[in-house]
């Protein structure tokens, strides 16, 4: 079965940030339906938990979190369901969305956010289908570099992380150093 | 692997897969419709599987209610409960005991269908938020595969079964009560006698009186270890319970022997599930009928019952074996290294705290809010095979111990705990503040106590060491509302959600409760001292403290000091801060901590956390109740006015909820409240009560003509109070009718 549960983070320029500030940005995002094909409803905050999830916005087809996991800040895209295609095409998709978001939030002038390009976190959260294993590695390796060259361009370098009891997860080196925007126009 | 059901195979224990399985039928039908909603909610609220707020579909965005358009369509998983709108699973951690394997799959499971935080409850489950009905049967297997199950986490029935964490380590236990607690989780899971209760029942044990691990005094059942004469048993109480109107357990045996302790329970359950009330959810609790029957005609009809017991091998099996509970130490006894650095001592000092055991001790990791990652939670786990084996216990103060920890490795824990930030000390201090969920997530919140005791938390963290010592001792808890979930009865300064209407404008406050005892197994509850706006709560304790030090008598405990004193002199420290700016001067006031959206309580919802749904007009009771006790203070501290205006309030709340529970549209206004309460309450005789006829409902539309309570003498002020509790019965009873009658129609 193909997973969907797909993450994908994209790291902040600097490693200081205000969470705090992004609870009435993501109430604004709702109220205005800022990411307009997903239903949004509403804000969990855990900026009082070290290196933990930050501030999420959660919707029923995927929550957006700035969190600071390993003390380093970045948004995380998680998709939770309800994507139909392929491999390719649902990598292409988490991609894209999580670079929207550090594009909405980089226009957030309030955060005085930056995001950096030349790496990103894949991350699978489903042990079912996509184990911390070789196997899964291999078989998400050329759907993962094809996706990358299509946002990135240049030459990736990809890096399996964590141990069989953690989730599945790629770190990526893009070999870019663009913006946010050049990727998402490369796309 | 396709499934989970596969890849697990008989690691699911047989009929925990059959359980699942049939969960998983019932959704099934459910979304074929071919299953009530009444049922359906029942259904999985019994396993464990909870709503949210804003799962009626609908959210105020700050500018108004707007409708959550989810993808399923007229989909519902209980009345107004939208199917695809994120739930809470609870997942029932008995006497809060987890082993390695057990956090791990939790761990997996906050990651992959939550948003990868674990919540330790008060009364030490687990809770996981955000999740979609249809990943919860998978979910159930994979906590099935390790021993847990969510069955009776929720619902009419027995719920977690709570002890002190130190059970079986501690220095000030007669014995250790976790195979007891064990043998009657077990013993009352599912049993045919437990299934028939009006309302939810809570067992709690502790193995000593003094301490306050146990809180067993607001619990349903109570028991309280003993050794008489050389042999074991238990002082056995009942009919405890927190909410809006608190109630300590009483006593029901004074020395229960140990083999005595099943058939007791047992026959509690019995007469529970015979002679509580049914209809009305407000009044269901087995505290309400030992208060009707009194305790002595209830240990009668207790001892009746248990002659009438089969006898059954389970009450006693267990007691070969009391040390198939006990934890095998991983690591050899050691001392405490002499050179263990600074920042050790300091976590120590309230972290640590040495067991019955020799060269063991007992190390609490100290939880923001109860919460903790899916990444800590691996790594507390590795690091409990490392040093402690499967030790760890969840705490009703929402953080987690983990026992046999040799002193020898003492510094390595502290190290390896700073390195995930998790080395926070200050265990049991006015830093490690307890709090319900709140408006983040519950349905039925009306303050922000997860977003006030944030705040409250970093404002602290900053002065912790500064603070007097007599201060640091202090506790702190926080509930959204009155249900008093995060059990701020028993802290020394509680607060509990109400809501206030200011210049037309609703404005979060918050109720401050002081003087509560957390030792002695909680042994009396704080006094209400008055709402103070919601942003004012810092300053509130601020005040408080700084009062405290000023005027305390030597060594005086904070509860002795509040006894002393009394509610009045704290009503005038608090009295500059309890009324918030006009909004045109500070808007902020008007929305709470850690919410920016302007502040309304028009997402209080259905809640659902026993059981049955609980109706909108139990919620109306319930507040009507908790209005008349604060009336009821208010009148205590001279305040004739404020407190017949308190009663008046109650009743006008209470009749509101009758009205909308006739589907009548009602403003929030007296007026409108009055005027339809007496067309479709009083004309038409609903309200009548079969022998005081209109009597009681002639009480509220008189004291709403002659508004007389506005100015009342003290004389005046206790005859309306007394008016309004001969009023609120009588909607209790009114509601109860109309059930009954909405009952029998259906039939
Ligand atoms: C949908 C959410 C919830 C609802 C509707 C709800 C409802 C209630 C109600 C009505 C009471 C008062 C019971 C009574 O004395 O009659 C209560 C008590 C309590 N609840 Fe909850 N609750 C909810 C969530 C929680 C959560 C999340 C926790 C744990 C963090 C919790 C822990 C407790 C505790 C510790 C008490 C007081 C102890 C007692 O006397 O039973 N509840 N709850
Ligand atoms: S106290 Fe109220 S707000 Fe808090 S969890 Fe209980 S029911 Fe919800």
């Amino acid at each position: 079965m193909q997973a969907t549960k797909f993450q994908v983070k994209l790291y902040t320029k600097t490693s200081d940030i205000e969470l705090e500030k992004l609870v009435p940005v993501f109430h604004e995002w709702i109220r205005a339906k800022k990411i307009s094909d997903e239903l949004l409803i509403d804000v969990a905050d855990y900026a009082h938990v070290p290196q933990g999830p930050g501030v999420v916005l959660i919707g029923h087809q995927s929550d957006y979190y700035v969190d600071v996991a390993d003390n380093r800040p970045g948004l995380l895209y998680s998709r939770k369901r309800g994507f139909e295609g392929d491999l390719r095409a649902g990598i292409d998709d988490a991609f894209r969305r999580a670079l929207k978001a550090c594009q909405l939030l980089e226009e957030e002038s309030s955060l005085g956010l930056a995001f950096a390009t030349n790496e990103v976190l894949f991350r699978v959260q489903d042990r079912l289908s996509a184990p911390n294993a070789d196997a899964t590695y291999d078989a998400y390796k050329p759907a993962l570099e094809q996706s990358t060259a299509a946002f990135f361009g240049g030459a990736a370098s990809l890096e399996r992380v964590g141990d069989e009891r953690e989730p599945f997860a790629v770190r990526i080196s893009t070999g870019a150093n663009g913006t946010v925007a050049d990727a998402l126009a490369r796309h | 692997m396709t499934s989970w059901k596969e890849q697990l195979g008989d690691r699911i224990p047989d009929q925990l897969a059959g359980e699942v399985e049939l969960f998983e039928g019932q959704i099934e039908l459910k979304k074929q419709g071919k299953l009530d909603d009444k049922i359906f909610a029942e259904t999985r609220l019994r396993r464990g599987v909870y709503g949210q707020r804003y799962d009626n579909g609908l959210r105020d965005d700050g500018t108004g209610q707007k409708t959550l358009t989810f993808p399923c369509g007229d989909l519902t998983k209980g009345p107004d409960t939208v199917w695809d709108a994120p739930g809470m699973m609870r997942i029932k951690i008995p006497f809060g005991k987890l082993t390695v394997e057990q956090l791990e799959v939790l761990s997996e499971l906050a990651e992959e269908n939550s948003d990868s935080i674990l919540h330790v409850t008060t009364r030490q489950d687990i809770q996981l938020h955000y999740i979609h009905i249809e990943e919860a049967p998978d979910m159930m297997r994979r906590l099935a595969s390790v021993g847990i199950t969510t069955r009776e986490a929720c619902g009419n029935s027995v719920r977690n079964v709570t002890a002190c964490e130190y059970a079986g380590v501690c220095t000030t236990q007669a014995f250790d009560v976790t195979p007891y607690a064990d043998a009657i989780t077990k013993y009352l899971l599912g049993h045919p006698d437990v299934q028939d209760f009006g309302r939810k029942f809570k067992i709690a044990f502790s193995g000593c009186e003094d301490n306050p691990c146990g809180l067993v005094t607001f619990h349903d059942l109570g028991a309280v270890a003993q050794v008489r004469n050389g042999k074991r048993g238990f002082r056995v109480v009942v009919g405890g319970g927190l909410g809006a109107v608190p109630v300590q357990a009483k006593v029901l045996a004074e020395f229960c022997p140990e083999e005595e302790l099943l058939p007791l329970a047992q026959a509690v359950s019995r007469v529970f599930a015979r002679l509580g009330e049914k209809q009305s959810r407000a009044r269901a609790r087995i505290k309400f009928l030992v208060q009707k029957v009194g305790i002595d005609e209830f240990k009668r009809l207790v001892a009746e019952e248990r002659e009438t017991l089969r006898p059954d091998e389970r009450w006693t099996a267990f007691l070969d074996d009391l040390h198939s509970t006990d934890e095998k130490p991983v690591r050899e006894a050691g001392e405490i290294p002499s050179d263990a650095p600074a920042g050790f001592q300091t976590w120590a000092k309230h972290n640590l705290k040495p067991q019955a055991q020799d060269g063991y001790f007992s190390a609490i990791v100290k939880l923001p809010l109860g919460d903790f990652t899916s990444t800590q939670g691996r790594a507390l786990a590795q690091l409990a095979q490392d040093l402690t084996g499967d030790s760890m216990r969840c705490t009703v103060e929402q953080n987690l111990t983990f026992r046999w920890l040799s002193g020898a490795d003492a510094v390595t824990f502290y190290e390896r705990l700073l390195a995930l930030n998790m080395a926070e000390g200050g265990a049991g201090t006015i830093t490690d503040m307890t709090s319900c969920p709140g408006t983040d997530t519950c349905k039925l919140g009306i303050s922000a106590s997860r977003g006030l005791t944030g705040e409250l938390r970093n404002r602290l963290s900053v002065i912790e060491d500064e603070l007097h010592p007599a201060v640091q001792a202090l506790r702190m808890k926080a509930s959204g509302c009155f249900n008093s979930c995060g059990q701020h009865h028993a802290a020394d300064i509680g607060f509990t959600g109400v809501s206030r209407q200011v210049g037309g404008r609703k404005v979060p406050h918050f109720n401050v409760v002081l003087g509560g005892q957390w030792t002695e197994n909680a042994k009396s509850y704080g006094l209400v001292v008055g709402a103070v706006p919601s942003k004012n709560i810092p300053k509130a304790v601020e005040l408080i403290t700084e009062y405290y030090l000023a005027n305390r008598e030597g060594e005086e405990s904070f509860q002795a000091f509040m006894a002393r004193v009394g509610k009045r002199e704290f009503r005038k420290v608090l009295a500059p801060i309890q009324k918030p700016p006009p909004y045109e001067e500070d808007p902020s006031y008007y929305s709470d901590w850690g919410n920016p959206r302007e502040y309304t309580i028009g997402d209080i919802g259905v809640g659902e956390c026993a059981g049955e749904i609980v109706p909108f007009v139990e919620f109306g009771l319930q507040e009507a109740e908790q209005q008349l006790h604060d009336a009821q203070d208010a009148l205590e501290a001279g305040q004739a006015a404020a407190a017949a205006t308190g009663a008046f309030t109650a009743m006008v709340t209470a009749a509101k909820a009758l009205v909308r529970h006739l589907e009548v549209q009602v403003k929030d206004d007296s007026d409108d409240v009055v005027a339809n309460f007496r067309t479709h309450l009083y004309d038409t005789e609903l309200f009548h009560d079969p022998f005081a006829k209109g009597k009681f409902a002639e009480y509220l539309l008189k004291m709403h003509g002659d508004q007389s309570y506005k100015s009342a003498s003290e004389e005046i002020a206790h005859s309306t109070l007394d008016e309004a509790q001969l009023f609120l019965e009588a909607a209790h009873a009114c509601y109860q009718r109309l059930t009954e009658a909405a009952a029998a129609a259906a039939e």
